[in-house]
């Protein structure tokens, strides 16, 4: 690689960092970027171009998923994980948001192929890295990948996957008590229909297995219970995401979960609109979204803060593995159902006794959670 | 005499294969009803209620002002592919603003105008490079869309550190009293959206605006024959001018109402939040033939399937793969268009007119 390549590539990755940087400032508290305790800014990665930056700092390259960071869920996890890291040991760390799916492998092969700073660890977050990252870690087989929600079978990629469909059981379960109940709370009331919907992103399997987790866990639940799914068919449209929960309150249903990414803030605003519950996805969303803690019952929180900093942690430890799947389920709280900050005091002791009991079931084996919503 | 024929052979031939798609469909319809439940038909059938009007109303809004915005500047002669790029300007400037200015309704309305505002001098940018320095108007309306595209994630990263902004109040619905009581027309038409009743100001007015004032005459005169226009003493430049201007106008209510009377945030990532209502804004006034009621038709049946496909695939035993069945609205585009479509475009419509003045 050369200078010329080395600083373009700086200054593309970099300069928005720093950006970053500044925004955290001028915004002014509140958001969550103000404290990026090891990120690089593209004047300190400009200045070190001779290679193998200061001492044994760990350097880590983060390639996040399409819907950005910001996204109140999945990539703002990833981000946080890495920050926790970053906080924790001598780690700092480079963002590169790909605007597009051909963005993947450039920017993984660039953090690969970069020698000032040498990566220690580059983070593929999220599933639709998986093909470009089978070329990438086959070009570098010295650098170490980790792959979020899918897997590549390689000697340098640790890949970490998630039971989405045990903590969608969970919330599925959860749902299917307050509908039948008569729960009211914040700016939601049921209307005890028995009926609960759920929007998806993209129809791909691995929403899939959010779609029948939830189903599952509503029918265990109560035998009688209905739930109704639609896609939107894309990660980032709010709009028709509201769209679709609108119709599904309109037709009844109590609670809406979802799995949709940026379109899925407009179940949010669906269920502030029509006095309803919803159920977010990946982060706590009552938290990250806390416009709409009013309305958010619970959420299906995804570790994947947890999956990046133990990657780091293992690289900074020397004890990285490549080649391993690490899959992290209800036991390991890798994926759990986390009730509303504001909500969540008001769900009645026995629904939480019945979800502590089924999450035992799953864990024990003595319930098994269907990852095909045909298999419900 | 020879062309004469050779087209009424292709008006024949259009029919006949319209015909034939009409049958096909026809077709589709009564195998569908031979291997689904008849419940399942009556389910779809039951869909449609006033819930669903309102749903389909409220996605026709950034598509149909997109599109009347196109027609006024096609109709001049300046062919305004930039919508979409329009459409992202009035929704990133549209949240900025109400985000800065913070606080209720007010924020919010003030908001509206500043992406109108945008959007207008976003327009105004276009007009200047097309008609005063006679840019291609083609490839100087894909650069407004690619400009939009990477400027409205760009100033959100440095104004939130992030390509979305946090949530923001939406406009809320006005509703009108005792008429909203009214069943089906009332909770369609007297409960919805302010930018919903812009919407069903605006087709009529554009209507007339262009069929029955002089300012419509001159608009429509610039893109037929601008020569012509010209001799007449008018000055087409100004014109065009005009009318794209409008273009950003509509547009900016488009952007705004999709932003700010729908959503409340602004997504950047991907194709950012508009998602392409830009391009079928253009494919309805294409459709519906510079007609601003023809194209509110055309914008509401997309937007109505789209609504129906939302709701077709909750439909419990009708276990049709969701992903074909979100293209139907896109496969009708592209059948209506090549098939049956008669549109015209402007005769002048793309070129610089250059009036021999100077």
């Amino acid at each position: 690689m050369t200078n010329i390549q080395r600083r373009k590539f700086l200054k593309y990755t970099g300069g928005s960092v720093a950006l970053t940087g500044l925004a955290g400032c001028s915004g002014g508290g509140g958001s969550e970027e103000t404290t990026e305790a090891g990120e690089t800014t593209a004047s300190e990665g400009e200045t070190t171009a001779s290679g193998g930056s200061g001492g044994d700092t760990i350097n880590v390259g983060m390639v996040y998923a399409l819907g950005g960071l910001g996204d109140k869920s999945f990539n703002d996890m990833a981000h946080r994980g890495v920050k926790q890291a970053a906080e924790k040991y001598d780690v700092e760390f480079q963002n590169a948001e790909p605007s597009g799916p051909s963005d993947f492998k450039t920017l993984q092969q660039r953090f690969a192929q970069s020698t000032s700073p040498d990566y220690d660890l580059i983070c593929c977050i999220g599933f639709a890295q998986t093909s470009a990252l089978k070329e990438t870690a086959k070009q570098f087989p010295d650098q170490n990948f980790m792959l979020v929600d899918s897997t590549v079978d390689s000697d340098n990629v640790a890949s970490y996957v998630f039971k989405e469909h045990e903590g969608s059981f969970q919330i599925g379960h959860l749902a299917g008590q307050i509908t039948k109940m008569g729960f009211e709370a914040g700016a939601g009331k049921t209307n005890d229909a028995g009926k609960i919907g759920f929007v998806g992103g993209l129809e791909i399997p691995l929403i899939k297995k959010f779609q029948a987790g939830y189903m599952a866990g509503n029918k265990y639940a109560h035998e009688d219970n209905e739930v109704t799914a639609a896609y939107v068919g894309s990660w980032t449209d709010p709009a028709k995401g509201k769209e679709i929960a609108l119709s599904m309150y309109d037709d009844g249903a109590d609670i809406v979960y979802h799995g949709a990414g940026a379109s899925g803030i407009g179940a949010f605003k669906a269920a502030q609109e029509r006095g309803r519950f919803a159920v977010g996805v990946d982060a706590d969303q009552s938290k990250s979204a806390s416009e709409y803690k009013d309305v958010i019952l619970a959420s299906m929180v995804k570790r994947v803060d947890q999956a990046v900093a133990t990657a780091v942690e293992n690289v900074v430890n020397g004890s990285f593995k490549g080649g391993q799947i690490n899959a992290l389920g209800l036991e390991k709280n890798g994926v759990q159902p986390v009730l509303g900050q504001q909500l969540g005091s008001s769900v009645p002791d026995d629904v939480t006794a019945a979800l502590e009991e089924s999450r035992k079931a799953i864990i024990d084996g003595d319930i098994t959670v269907p990852t095909k919503p045909g298999d419900v | 005499m020879a062309v004469a024929r050779s087209r009424e052979v292709t008006t024949m031939n259009r029919k006949a294969i319209a015909l034939v798609v009409v049958a096909g469909v026809a077709l589709a319809g009564l195998v569908s009803v031979a291997f689904f439940p008849a419940g399942s038909i009556a389910a779809v059938v039951a869909v449609v209620d006033a819930n669903y009007l309102g749903a389909a109303l409220r996605l026709t809004v950034p598509i149909a002002f997109a599109a009347l915005g196109g027609i006024f500047a096609e109709k001049s002669g300046v062919i305004n592919i930039g919508l979409e790029g329009l459409l992202i300007i009035a929704a990133f400037v549209g949240i900025a603003t109400t985000y800065t200015v913070g606080g209720g309704q007010a924020a919010v309305w003030i908001g509206f105008a500043a992406a109108v505002l945008a959007s207008t001098l976003f327009a105004l940018l276009f007009a200047v490079v097309t008609i005063e320095f006679k840019a291609d108007q083609i490839i100087a309306g894909l650069a407004v869309w690619l400009i939009a595209l990477g400027l409205g994630p760009f100033t959100a990263r440095v104004i939130w550190g992030t390509v979305n902004s946090p949530s923001v109040p939406t406009l809320n619905d006005w509703t009108v009293p005792v008429l909203s009581e009214i069943p089906w027309v009332g909770p369609v038409l007297f409960d919805a959206n302010p930018t919903v009743y812009m919407l069903l100001v605006a087709v009529p007015l554009s209507w007339y605006a262009l069929n029955r004032t002089a300012f419509g005459y001159r608009v429509r005169a610039s893109g037929e024959n601008p020569r012509a226009l010209d001799t007449a003493g008018v000055n087409v430049s100004l014109v065009r001018y005009k009318s794209v201007l409008i273009s950003g106008v509509f547009s900016g209510i488009g952007g705004a109402g999709l932003a700010l009377g729908q959503v409340g945030q602004f997504i950047g990532s991907g194709q950012t939040m508009v998602g392409g209502r830009g391009w079928i804004g253009i494919t309805a006034y294409l459709f519906g033939n510079y007609n601003p009621i023809a194209t509110f038709g055309a914008s509401f049946l997309f937007a109505a399937l789209d609504a129906l496909q939302i709701r077709i695939q909750q439909i419990p035993g009708l276990d049709l793969p969701g992903s074909l069945v979100r293209i139907v609205p896109f496969v009708i585009v592209i059948v209506v268009l090549a098939l049956i479509g008669k549109t015209r475009l402007p005769s002048a419509a793309g070129e610089h007119y250059d009036s021999d003045e100077d």
